[in-house]
């Protein structure tokens, strides 16, 4: 039996290949992902590695947040007399401070040197013997003026030994030599961070930590083990100071990337998934064909002798195989995935560190089961069919086209919808998202179930057109897409989730620019925005100050933000310039005083006061990284406002309690009366100082917003591409095997006069009513899925559902293009059909 | 004897190569007149259906010429013999005659409406009640009996006027009173409406119903028969051996 599917599979390569390529393609998406993020997860690894290799602890301040503390939060500085606490405990050999900071290159043309997302690290030079760091070139900094770059950034731009650069602080911008040329261990920079080095006194200073150190790292003596050296220092350094082993800085540093990645490959395999998804879908539908177009030959098993259960069983034996085959060729296919990913990535602003290839057991075994799992399981159904064929049909011949009641199965397709709306909406309004991608999925298979019954009315719409266009062709082709329902809708199905998916993000990314620009009108009142590219907080204290002095501005404000916790819960404060910040952003102080502010006070929005029953006047305990437990009075509150969260303090309590404070963004109205042109001028004198930063009014504001979200909307819609083109490939499928199955009829058409252009057109009509019937159920699927999410994100300010109603029709056009691409080649082998054969053919 | 409807001369067909080359058809020249019936018999593997194919334009021939009308086949291309097809000739094969997806009436028409030609509906309508399947029209090839597909198929052949109808087997399928009624409309459709007809068959009581039987053994002519009755070709079909 084994040996009678291997031959059968083997027969027929063509229709293997079809048939594996819906798995190749997702396998090859998963083992991609998993190689690509274990790539990089084994590329940070050896750089914490690197960074901790030399060192046995560090010795820093306590976090307010506790042990499980955040890495990115960030603590308070130690007094630089910690350094000499350290160094006269026994067992410390040396012992070598650390002070980092915000810096950014300038280069010769006077523009910032941004990178994709690392950060712009400045530190001070230490001791070779605790440093990762290897100078390439050049020597240390020693005095003021001095700067040690990276190599990367030093070749990148040009930057040579005794060079002039300008460098960008949180204040401002100073000028310095280039000294040396540093490696980060082995390698050339830290993973995309740009660095420079400074020494000890000028880091203190440019940073605004005089006086103070980020850490003090230091190495045991022979004989003393890491954890002994903790202890000892531990019991030596003053209260707020905490000693730990750089093993576990290296370790917190690398979960916190692992956790980074562990969302980006979580976000990468929803798209394997759904790509196998869909591949599910083609299987099934293959394997139903197959076993239509065998009922004869297993009829004649049966007949044999053959049980129920070894038809069953040589069915999914078939399954297994090409599940096997597809998911080996996947995996190989998924190295060249992991590198076309990471270069898509980068083409969307995403440039992630990652140098080898890592392969892992996981990603095999991972790989494996998945892709033979997707065939098996989607070919239980089809072979059950096989199992119940009597003995008798093989003398009955034919019985090629399905029969039955559609009811039961429309019956199940309803409430397997309702199923999965149900999930879909209470995963939305509260629950989890992977409820909301279980509800998807279910709703998918149950308008596949249900579609078979809108396939036959809504293929002789989609094709009322042909005959007029294609004569008798195109009524024919219209008739083979309606003869049998089940097999048209089940094609389309695979195209409905891709499309579906892409419909329902665009109708999100034209809600979420709507309510974009609505948010821009309805609370901000300033003329000018100053920021970076992606909104990190990256501009210099310097700016706001430098552009309220300007007369032709009325009001500046710089914004900050970052965490705060009660109760183990963690939210967003925002700092601003009392004075000013109800003239920049359209604040309004429903009730108390917004003067309190300026007393170190707190504002908090409406909603939340509501929510957290808290009252005004009353004392609000916060805990913060830096300073720890606090308490702010509440000075009054405000109407929602979405550009402002629901805390506000002023820039200066802000500074109280969080370090490195920079801006985010920089608001600015202009003076009344002052003439547009000479307002912006005036802005401009100020921003050609922060290369890092871009003017733009409100129109160029809303239309950055535009950008983001349309680049975002490009990365999805490139990453479901994957799952339409494996539905398209399900349309090739079938067309082919639907030919096959008709060789006869074909043959007829050709005896009796039908031209090969006249069967190609033929066949082309066919393809495109499945095509554009698949669009159709997607489209509609996905606009009901967006209402439903926009929906969702009400509080998030998202208030009102676009649906982009020519961008649809657009992908309904392609869809119909793709049409006819598909049926390109089953076309072309209908109209090369030897005739004669065709039609003694028995 | 009238104009040739179709003619074939020294026509050969080989299969195959060298050792392996079957001579299908062995330099047969033959005429079909014009408004007549014609039948050719012949054993399993005398090259009969062969003949026929070469003869539809639906193989091409490996040496020799072949006529429909006044047309020379080897000189078409694909595009042009399907078109000689479609417009020229009318085909009746044993099975699946139909497009399943089609009504009666449609199938009726089809080659027209591949053509995108107007049917001549008083004609087509004439054959419809001659076949009897007026009240089956809208019937799909699945709602109807053996016999009555291969009518809507027979009516089929006719509908465009064709020089000539080739019929392959037409009754192999059917019982005896389903064949006696296409064999009927066949006659009928060379004597009342004018028509040619060519059947292949190897059923003599289907041949009596033609006016000449040709008789086909290895690929040669062996013999022809006027006027014949299924006594007198079963007599001469025992001595070729079938």
């Amino acid at each position: 039996m084994v040996r009678a599917v291997l031959k059968g599979v083997l027969a027929h390569k063509l229709r293997l290949f079809l048939t594996a390529i819906a798995v190749v393609l997702g396998v090859a998406f998963v083992a991609g992902t998993f190689v690509l993020t274990d790539t990089m997860n084994e590329t940070f690894d050896t750089l914490f590695e690197e960074v901790a290799g030399d060192t046995d602890i560090s010795v820093r301040a306590t976090s307010g947040f506790g042990e499980d503390a955040p890495i990115d939060s960030l603590r308070d500085t130690v007094p630089a007399s910690v350094l000499e606490v350290v160094r006269r405990v026994p067992g410390v050999q040396a012992a070598e401070p650390t002070v980092t900071g915000y810096a950014m290159f300038i280069d010769e043309a006077g523009k910032a040197v941004t990178t994709a997302g690392a950060p712009t690290l400045g530190f001070n030079w230490t001791d070779p013997d605790l440093s990762p760091l290897t100078l390439r070139s050049g020597r240390e900094p020693q005095r003021s003026g001095e700067v040690v770059v990276d190599a990367v950034t030093a070749k990148d731009h040009d930057f040579a030994l005794g060079d002039k650069v300008k460098v960008l602080f949180r204040g401002p911008t100073e000028e310095f030599t280039v000294v040396g040329i540093t490696g980060f261990g082995k390698v050339d920079n830290l993973a995309g961070a740009t660095l420079a080095i400074f020494d000890l006194n000028t880091a203190q200073r440019v940073f605004g930590k005089v006086g103070r150190f980020d850490s003090v790292e230091a190495t045991a003596t022979e004989g003393v083990s890491s954890l002994e050296l903790r202890d000892r220092v531990a019991a030596a350094v003053p209260p707020g100071v905490e000693v730990v082993t750089s093993q576990a800085v290296a370790d917190e540093s690398a979960d916190a990337v692992q956790e980074g990645l562990g969302f980006f490959s979580t976000f990468l395999l929803v798209f394997a998934g759904i790509a196998l998804f869909v591949g599910g879908f083609i299987i099934l539908n293959t394997f139903s064909i197959l076993v239509a177009q065998r009922t004869r030959e297993l009829a004649l098993l049966r007949a044999l002798g053959a049980s129920r259960r070894q038809v069953l069983l040589s069915v999914i034996a078939e399954a297994f195989l090409v599940g096997l085959f597809s998911s080996v060729v996947g995996l190989g296919l998924g190295v060249l995935v992991a590198l076309g990913l990471q270069e898509l990535l980068k083409a969307f602003g995403i440039d992630l560190p990652a140098s080898g290839v890592v392969i892992q057991p996981r990603t095999i075994v991972a790989s494996l089961i998945v892709g033979v799992g997707v065939t098996v399981v989607s070919s239980i159904s089809p072979s059950r069919k096989a199992s119940r064929i009597a003995p008798m049909a093989a003398l009955r011949g034919g019985g090629v086209e399905q029969g039955g009641s559609l009811k039961r199965r429309s019956l199940a397709g309803a409430v397997v919808t309702a199923l999965g709306a149900a999930a879909l909406l209470s995963g939305l309004f509260g629950g989890t998202i992977s409820l909301v991608g279980l509800g998807a999925a279910l709703v998918f298979v149950g308008v596949a179930l249900l579609s078979p019954l809108a396939a036959v009315p809504m293929a002789r719409i989609i094709g009322a057109p042909f005959p007029r266009i294609a004569g008798m062709a195109g009524k024919l082709g219209r008739q083979n897409a309606i003869r049998n329902p089940r097999r048209t809708a089940a094609t389309a199905a695979a195209l409905t989730v891709g499309l579906g998916l892409v419909a329902c993000v665009s109708v999100l990314a034209a809600s979420i620019k709507a309510s974009a620009a609505d948010i821009v009108d309805e609370y901000l009142a300033a003329d000018y925005i100053i920021s970076t590219t992606n909104f990190m907080p990256s501009i210099s204290t310097e700016l706001a100050p430098r552009l309220a002095r300007q007369p032709e501005l009325a009001a500046v404000s710089g914004l900050q933000t970052g965490d705060w916790r009660s109760a183990g819960q963690t939210r967003s404060i925002y700092g601003a310039d009392p004075g000013s910040v109800g003239q920049v952003l359209k604040l309004d102080v429903t009730a108390g005083d917004v003067g309190g502010l300026a007393r170190g006070e707190i504002l908090v929005g409406e909603e939340e006061l509501k929510d957290k029953n808290l009252e005004i006047g009353a004392m609000l305990p916060m805990t913060f990284a830096r300073t720890g437990d606090r308490e702010l009075r509440i000075a009054g509150t405000f109407a929602k406002n979405q550009l402002l969260g629901s805390y506000v303090v002023s820039t200066a309590t802000f500074d109280a309690n969080f370090t490195d404070r920079l801006d985010f963004v920089v608001l600015a109205k202009a003076r009344a009366g002052a003439a547009p042109a000479d307002a912006r001028a005036a802005v401009e004198r100020v921003t050609a100082d922060f290369p890092n930063v871009q003017l733009r009014d409100q129109s160029e504001f809303k239309q950055q917003q535009e950008d983001q979200v349309n680049q975002i909307l490009g990365l999805i819609s490139v990453l479901l591409l994957l799952s339409i083109l494996i539905a398209f490939f399900g349309i090739i499928n079938t067309l082919a095997l639907s030919i096959f199955e008709r060789t006869r009829e074909l043959g007829l058409l050709r005896a009796v006069g039908m031209s090969r252009r006249q069967v190609r057109a033929m066949i082309r009509g066919e393809s495109v009513i499945i095509a554009v019937l698949g669009a159709i159920l997607g489209l509609a699927v996905g606009i009901l899925f967006g209402y439903a999410i926009v929906g969702s994100l009400d509080d998030e300010g998202v208030g009102k559902v676009v649906v982009p109603a020519g961008q649809l029709l657009l992908y309904v056009l392609l869809a119909g293009l793709a049409g006819v691409v598909a049926a390109v080649f089953p076309a072309r082998r209908a109209a090369r059909l030897d005739v004669l054969a065709a039609i003694s053919y028995e | 004897m009238q104009t040739a409807a179709a003619r074939g001369t020294n026509l050969v067909k080989v299969y195959g190569h060298g050792d392996a080359a079957v001579r299908a058809l062995d330099g047969i020249s033959v005429e079909f007149a014009a408004g007549q019936f014609s039948a050719i018999m012949g054993p399993s593997g005398s090259g009969k259906s062969t003949l026929m194919h070469c003869m539809a334009g639906l193989d091409t021939i490996t040496s020799g010429q072949v006529f429909v009308g006044d047309v020379e086949l080897s000189s078409l291309n694909d595009k042009e013999l399907t078109r000689l097809r479609r417009d020229r000739i009318g085909f009746i094969f044993q099975a699946y005659n139909l497009v399943p997806t089609l009504s009666a009436a449609e199938n009726i028409t089809l080659p027209m409406d591949i053509a995108g030609r107007k049917p001549d509906q008083a004609w087509v309508d004439r054959l419809i009640d001659t076949v009897g399947l007026r009240q089956r029209l809208s019937h799909r090839p699945s709602e109807l009996s053996g016999g009555q597909q291969q009518r809507v198929a027979a009516a089929r052949a006719l509908a465009s006027r064709p020089n000539i109808v080739f019929a392959d087997e037409p009754t192999g399928n059917l019982d005896s009173r389903s064949s006696a009624e296409i064999l009927e409309f066949l006659r009928k459709s060379v004597h009342e409406f004018d028509q040619t007809v060519v059947m292949v068959t190897h059923d003599p009581s289907a041949a009596s119903y033609a006016e000449r039987v040709v008789f086909l053994a290895d690929g040669r002519i062996v013999d022809e028969m006027a006027a014949p009755t299924a006594d007198k070709v079963l007599d001469r079909m025992k001595s070729l051996g079938d």
